[in-house]
């Protein structure tokens, strides 16, 4: 019948041209050249999500600025803790991984990003960051698969979004292509074990309307697993990475990149941000644990030489309130600052002003850049896509890539 | 096409309720369409009360210390996944009028809301149940003055001196008029007529000095209107009927629109004052809701999917717990909507890890294997992240053998798929047929009825 049997013998050819010569599939393979430059410039992205609402001030600290610490009187991180970026700012102790980043002029810091009327529960507003809409806007798609939206569902396959969970997040819905989550391709493996089921999603029938798409979704989520598991076997990182779930995830993407897949998109999360009481130590080990295994992540990268194709991007739904709280806490804030790390980054160092602790909304910060003119860039930029389809309005790029 | 009544009353009872069990199969399979949709529509009327009784007096929640408040928010965190999994226990029991819950849970997703405390979700529940099938503007006016949506909506902080739009907006973009037919005037106007529209201890409570006694041009009307009269004049509006319609024709019927139905219905609806009760008689009655083209067409829910299968399985849980792990993994926990706008539904429900899981759950049920995902932790936790692992459950699969037999033949095996699955599946069965290892009995019966709900079919009603 259709078009899922074409991908499914696309796939097969992928898989065997990427693990003979480690070239990337797509370069292998009969895709019209016109779908090949739309969705293939070899550039990766990663995607790092803290949950909770990381606390931003303690991440990227004001270091010379008294208002900062007349806010934060026992909570503020002081001057000789600090990692030193430029005369103003500096990193949280816990961050020495991405210090070292950025002094090889691999990172690029910008403050302040955010967007107008922010929510501070933590689910609407990742649900803002996710679906890439306004505070007033309640969308069923999220940015990432809108982006696999934009590419024709021929030459596309659902792990070119990857999530390193196992359930995927909004941000990977598209409204006719969604990527792909799998937290443990072994597992994924295993569960995809089911000769029943195997035999059901390539039973060839012709379906329509929801029974179509539910089939092809099957096949696909087989044919996936598949691919991510024998493209899993190519490479095994001789890199070493903490033992934490979060860096297993990271590893995993390292590997999968290295093999050469044709996944386009990683999406990982680290959760425990809500530091409402006694931030320090939680933030400190979060942090921590972040850091160390995104530095292992690029430790990686450069060994490998793919420094220059990946881009990882780490943000978080919210920042914390300015003023620290009763309890050695913050609590639910607006603007935050978002990392970008990588060799292929055109702009790095601070991108823009340190946050202006004088003009407080409220008690908070007011952001400065919107966050969908980062994606817009990442898009356009990056992915070598139009943004506007994704995106539904214009936003200004900025120049860090 | 001319189907033939079983599968009517199949259809019936999967848009009205959650399918059939055995026993409701052989009750109803010959009954006319038309007594079965009545009797369906008068039982889900009389919605008994449910109660919430808290462990706390108002004395003691007044007085609470710090560490006192942080186990009570456990407590009320437990208290509500337990009204959320006696909801889907009524969801799946015959004895409860099906179309009651069906329809409190389509209301549910219409004015959604996430609520976190147990007293709330059961005041807000029993609106939703009181309502279900009544008149449409005492159920707005019963969420309107509901603590659940004046919190989540932020009402509380709507006050003469500074409005708060939240709820106002929804009122109108979402909950009676849609996008379109308001002005941001209109928004304006409406938040100040819900100024002082508060909650007090788990109660409804209208605070004058925080009312807005003003003048207010809502829609080309000025007056000193206040809330309840900006219902009036929301429902006086033929775009809510439509609107409502509309909703209720795309959940019910199917996702793809037909307007001149529609507009049929909404004429209807508005005529009879927003009656809900005689719009659902409508729909179930008319001979185009048997159309073929709208059998089997129409994704289920996660709560469907599983109330659906608890349901013919007869199944009991040692320890219902994992299911709210199942629901989270499925993407719908009740109390838990992802935003305002509610679930999106339709396809946005299957992506590869749902839908892999949807296929393993029968697995899981009938075969006590390990579900084996890990469930993303909440956003404010601090990194616990939950693996469902065995589901402990008992099954009754005795009366769906005497009923359909042994399946060992093919004519057998034919009925019973036709049975459980609504879409045709007969080009299915010999791969069914062919992935049963040569068992008899009792174990053979159990592995096709696995196999047949792990179609993907199943996954439609």
């Amino acid at each position: 019948m259709n078009k899922h049997n074409s991908r499914r013998d696309f796939l097969k050819k992928s898989v065997f041209a990427t693990s003979s010569l480690m070239i990337p599939a797509f370069l292998k393979c009969s895709v019209p050249p016109a779908a090949l430059k739309a969705s293939q410039n070899g550039k990766i992205l990663v995607i790092v999500q803290l949950s909770g609402g990381n606390d931003g001030l303690n991440t990227v600290v004001p270091y010379e600025n008294d208002l900062y610490y007349n806010y934060r009187p026992t909570l503020g991180i002081s001057k000789s803790e600090v990692l030193k970026l430029d005369n103003n700012l500096g990193l949280n102790p816990a961050l020495s991984p991405l210090h070292n980043l950025y002094k090889d002029g691999l990172m690029t810091v910008i403050n302040n990003v955010g967007y107008p009327n922010p929510d501070r529960s933590h689910f609407r507003s990742m649900d803002i960051w996710q679906s890439a809409s306004g505070a007033d806007d309640f969308l069923s798609t999220g940015w990432i698969g809108r982006y696999l939206d934009q590419q024709q569902t021929e030459t596309i396959s659902p792990h070119q979004a990857l999530e390193l969970d196992d359930t995927m997040s909004l941000a990977l819905k598209g409204k006719i292509n969604s990527g792909y989550a799998a937290g443990n391709l072994d597992q994924l493996k295993r569960s995809t074990n089911n000769k029943f089921l195997k035999a059901v999603s390539h039973h060839d029938h012709s379906h329509e309307g929801n029974t179509a798409y539910l089939y092809r979704t099957l096949s696909d989520t087989f044919d996936s697993a598949d691919y991510l598991h024998d493209q899993s076997q190519i490479y095994k990182s001789s890199v070493t990475y903490p033992g934490n779930a979060f860096a297993r995830s990271l590893k995993q993407t390292a590997e999968l990149i290295i093999s050469g897949s044709n996944t386009r998109i990683y999406y990982v999360s680290l959760g425990g941000f809500d530091t409402h009481a006694n931030q320090k130590n939680q933030q400190t080990r979060m942090l921590k644990q972040y850091a160390d295994g995104v530095g292992a992540f690029m430790k990686d990268m450069k060994a490998n030489k793919k420094m220059e194709d990946v881009l990882v991007m780490t943000f978080s739904e919210f920042g914390r309130r300015v003023k620290q709280n009763a309890s050695r806490g913050t609590d639910h804030g607006t603007a935050n600052n978002l990392f970008l790390m990588g060799g292929g980054l055109k702009e790095t160092g601070i991108y823009n002003d340190a946050p202006n602790l004088k003009n407080l909304d409220n008690g908070d910060l007011i952001y400065d850049i919107d966050y969908r003119r980062i994606y817009a860039t990442l898009l356009t930029n990056w992915l070598g896509v139009d943004a506007l389809p994704v995106l539904g309005n214009s936003f200004d790029l900025l120049g860090f890539c | 096409m001319n189907l033939d009544n079983k599968k009517k009353i199949q259809h019936l009872y999967w848009r009205a309720g959650f399918g059939l069990n055995p026993y409701e199969w052989e009750a109803n399979k010959s009954k006319s369409i038309k007594e079965t949709a009545t009797k369906l529509i008068q039982t889900a009327k009389n919605a008994k009360r449910l109660n919430y009784q808290s462990p706390y007096s108002i004395d003691q929640i007044r007085s609470l210390t710090k560490e006192q408040k942080k186990q009570k928010r456990r407590n009320d965190r437990k208290a509500v996944a337990t009204i959320n999994l006696q909801w889907l226990q009524r969801m799946s029991d015959p004895n409860v009028p099906a179309l009651l819950e069906k329809m409190s849970l389509f209301w549910h997703n219409h004015f959604a809301c996430e609520i976190k405390e147990p007293n709330i979700a059961t005041q807000y529940l029993n609106v939703l149940r009181q309502n279900a099938l009544g008149n449409f503007k005492d159920l707005v006016l019963g969420i309107a003055k509901s603590p659940a949506m004046i919190l989540y909506l932020n009402n509380k902080q709507n006050r003469k001196q500074k409005p708060n739009e939240n709820f106002a907006r929804e009122l109108m973009e979402l909950f009676t008029i849609g996008r379109g037919n308001y002005s941001e005037l209109d928004v304006k106007a409406a938040a100040k007529a819900f100024t002082g529209w508060t909650t007090q201890l788990g109660q409804y409570h209208f605070k004058e000095q925080w009312h807005d006694y003003g003048k207010k041009t809502f829609m080309g009307q000025t007056g000193n209107f206040d809330g309840e009269e900006i219902i009036d004049i929301l429902l006086s509006k033929k775009e809510t009927a439509r609107f409502i319609t509309r909703k209720i024709y795309t959940y019910f019927v199917n996702d793809q629109a037909d307007d001149t139905i529609i507009q049929k219905l909404a004429d209807q609806f508005y005529e009879t004052n927003y009656d809900i009760g005689q719009l659902m008689q409508s729909i179930f009655t008319s001979d185009w809701f048997y159309n073929a083209k709208h059998i089997g067409t129409r994704i289920k829910s996660p709560m469907e999917f599983l109330a659906g299968m608890i349901r013919v399985m007869g199944a009991k849980f040692e320890d219902d717990l994992p299911l709210i792990g199942v629901q989270k993994a499925l993407g719908q926990t009740l109390f838990k909507p992802p935003n305002v706008a509610g679930w999106p539904g339709g396809r946005a429900w299957i992506d590869n890890a749902t839908l892999l899981l949807r296929l393993n759950i029968p697995n899981a049920f009938l075969d006590a294997e390990e579900i084996g995902i890990t469930v993303k932790e909440e956003l404010e936790a601090q990194n616990r992240n939950k693996k469902l692992g065995n589901v402990k459950i008992q099954v009754q699969l005795d009366r769906l053998e005497k009923t359909f037999g042994p399946l060992q033949t093919d004519a057998q095996l034919l009925a019973f798929s036709e049975y459980l699955i609504q879409p045709p599946v007969a080009h299915n069965l010999a791969l069914v047929q062919d992935n049963i290892p040569r068992i008899e009995g009792a174990r053979y019966f159990k592995m096709a009825f696995i196999r047949l709900i792990s179609l993907p079919e199943y996954q439609l009603c």
